[in-house]
């Protein structure tokens, strides 16, 4: 019986297994997680007030459940086992650790406090384990023009009855009143989604301007229509501008402003930079011989945001796993194969099960869970040992 | 019965809602394919067709389905005499374009001349239903109207 581990059960992880599964129903699939939950940013990144999104979670559950896939959660590749070990022990490894690290703008005065990464804000907006929500003025800008930028916005812009149906942590904006928008390119190439745009037009307490949104398309027409979005009563107010590059970051310990290369300055206690993510140099030698499908060398393989970078959505990850379960079906041995390793203290999806229905059970009113937001918590619980954590 | 369950999707949900479809029908002689697959002018007035699709974009058809649509544009195929049913996943948190996939399928179908049984039926990402639980009676419910006609 031929083996795979599959390191990282982010979505990339999940649909590469689930394609295996269906093109080599012979080989004992086992999927590895640093955390003790599985699903990766579809659980820890996609918006908490976008349930719909997370809802691909119901395939993948399956494999768990039906298709024999094992889980090993707890398990950090690097850390709890090397990846010798992992390739001695399957016959094909697969890298589908996603990218982790926000990138930085690499300007002056980054480090001020209240400069914070949209990774870091999100994970905590989403409840990851032992991540701290950075505090949020009153004068937030977001740099950055792609989805995840329109993200914090939103979560920003909203009041906590907008939060009906979602699994939130609190209400982030709480105490904002100003919220800019920046983009360093013209609007034309800005990288929203244009219905991404379009949802900002729901806001129920938050007034919108589009300064300097000219041009054609789906995202300018997108843009130009929140223009004037004024309703009854609104407390905040948010401001889309473009074509602004930023050069420092003005204040002494804590974040005053940012300044732009065209002398523009834009005041603000919070800022959170929303341009990308990245990986490590360790990443950087692995993926230096990858073949255009993902293969690193003979039996190793990477695939998602590991292997193509932080660039893509869902179903961009999927196909790219499909294509690369095509490849590694093919390449399993038909006949004997390696027996596969266990990795000590690692969990399963038995424990997954427990977190689960536990942090539906705690669901506040309106909401739909209340995530456990420790890891402690959630090994107490993914352990069995009694202790919730959930406090 | 000749039945095909031809899905259009993204993140592989109407794909799996399909497969669940196929098996649920194991009676019959099912196929279960992925419109991406599909030549328009292979329909057969012999076998029940089951769409399966979601919506993206602004109420478009998902990727698996575009050239599908595509090619029924292209080819105008005359489907006087084929039934189809539509069932379509799609998330109200998109209210203005909900489910407009199927809608969508729904009108290309009905312009060649195809006929629909039974209702279009939809789901929302954001409720709670799973979609089998609405996909199996509508899909039984379907099969249950076509055996006449198809046998007509
Ligand atoms: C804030 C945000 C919002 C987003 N919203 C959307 C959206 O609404 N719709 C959409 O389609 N896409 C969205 N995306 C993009 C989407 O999340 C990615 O395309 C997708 O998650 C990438 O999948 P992946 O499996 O490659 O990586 P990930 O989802 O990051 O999964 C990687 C997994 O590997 C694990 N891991 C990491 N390091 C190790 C290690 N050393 N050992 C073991 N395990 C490890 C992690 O715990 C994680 O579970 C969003 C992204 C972000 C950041
Ligand atoms: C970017 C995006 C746009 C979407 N647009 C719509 C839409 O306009 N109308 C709708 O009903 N659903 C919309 N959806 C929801 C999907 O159709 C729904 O999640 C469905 O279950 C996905 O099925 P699939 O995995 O088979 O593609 C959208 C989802 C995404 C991620």
């Amino acid at each position: 019986m031929p083996s795979v581990a599959i390191i990282g059960a982010g979505p990339s992880g999940c649909y590469v297994a689930q394609a295996l599964c269906k093109a080599r129903a012979d080989a004992a699939i086992t999927i590895f997680d640093a955390l003790p939950v599985p699903y990766g940013l579809i659980r820890y990144g996609v918006a908490a007030d976008h349930q719909g999104t997370k809802a691909v979670i119901r395939q993948f559950e399956r494999l768990f459940e039906r298709q024999g896939v094992r889980f090993a959660g707890n398990v950090r590749l690097g850390a709890d086992v090397t990846l010798d070990a992992l390739r001695a022990g399957f016959d094909a490894v697969v890298l589908a650790t996603g990218l982790g690290a926000d990138r930085r703008l690499g300007i002056p005065g980054e480090d001020l406090a209240g400069i914070h990464g949209a990774g870091e804000v999100t994970r905590a907006w989403n409840g990851y384990p032992d991540a701290v929500a950075p505090p949020i003025g009153r004068r937030v800008v977001v740099l950055g023009n792609g989805n995840v930028a329109i993200d914090l916005v939103r979560i920003l812009a909203k009041g906590a009855a907008e939060f009906e149906g979602s699994d939130i942590t609190g209400e982030p904006g709480a105490g904002v009143e100003e919220i800019t928008i920046v983009g360093r390119s013209a609007a034309t190439v800005a990288r929203f989604d244009p219905v991404m745009v379009k949802e900002l037009a729901r806001l129920a307490g938050c007034r919108i301007a589009v300064l300097g949104a000219e041009g054609e398309g789906k995202g300018i027409e997108a843009l130009q229509s929140l223009h004037g979005h004024a309703p009854e009563g609104a407390a905040k107010s948010l401001t889309f501008r473009f074509g602004l590059t930023p050069l420092r970051f003005l204040g002494d310990t804590a974040v005053k402003g940012v300044e732009f290369s065209d002398g523009t300055v834009i005041f603000a206690d919070t800022v959170l930079t929303a341009i990308g993510f990245e990986g490590d140099a360790a990443r950087d030698v692995l993926l230096a011989d990858a073949s255009e499908e993902g293969v690193l060398a003979p039996g190793l393989y990477a695939t998602g945001w590991f292997r193509r970078g932080p660039r893509g959505t869902i179903p961009e990850n999927r196909a790219d796993a499909l294509a690369l379960a095509t490849r590694i079906a093919a390449d399993l041995p038909r006949d004997g194969g390696k027996p596969g390793i266990d990795v000590p203290g690692m969990t399963g999806f038995d424990g997954w099960v427990r977190i689960d229905a536990a942090e539906r059970a705690a669901a506040p009113e309106g909401r739909v869970r209340a995530k456990i937001t420790t890891h402690a918590g959630l090994m107490a619980l993914a352990q069995n040992t009694g202790e919730t954590g959930c406090k | 019965m000749q039945i095909a369950v031809l899905y259009g999707t993204e993140t592989g949900n109407a794909e799996m809602l399909a497969e669940d479809i196929g098996a649920h029908l194991g009676d019959h002689e099912v196929t279960v394919c992925n419109l991406s697959d599909f030549d328009p002018t292979g329909f057969d007035p012999a076998v029940l067709y089951l769409i399966v699709t979601s919506t993206y974009g602004e109420g478009e058809l998902p990727a698996s389905a575009q050239p599908f649509g595509n090619a029924m544009e292209a080819a105008a195929p005359d489907l006087t005499g084929v039934h189809f049913a539509v069932f379509g996943m799609g998330d109200s948190a998109y209210p203005e374009t909900f489910n407009y996939g199927g809608k969508r399928l729904e009108e290309m179908m009905k312009n060649a001349g195809a006929v629909m049984l039974g209702e279009r039926v939809t789901h929302d990402a954001s409720g709670d239903d799973l979609a089998d639980d609405l996909a199996f009676p509508w899909a039984e419910a379907v099969v249950a109207i076509a055996e006449p006609a198809l046998a007509a």
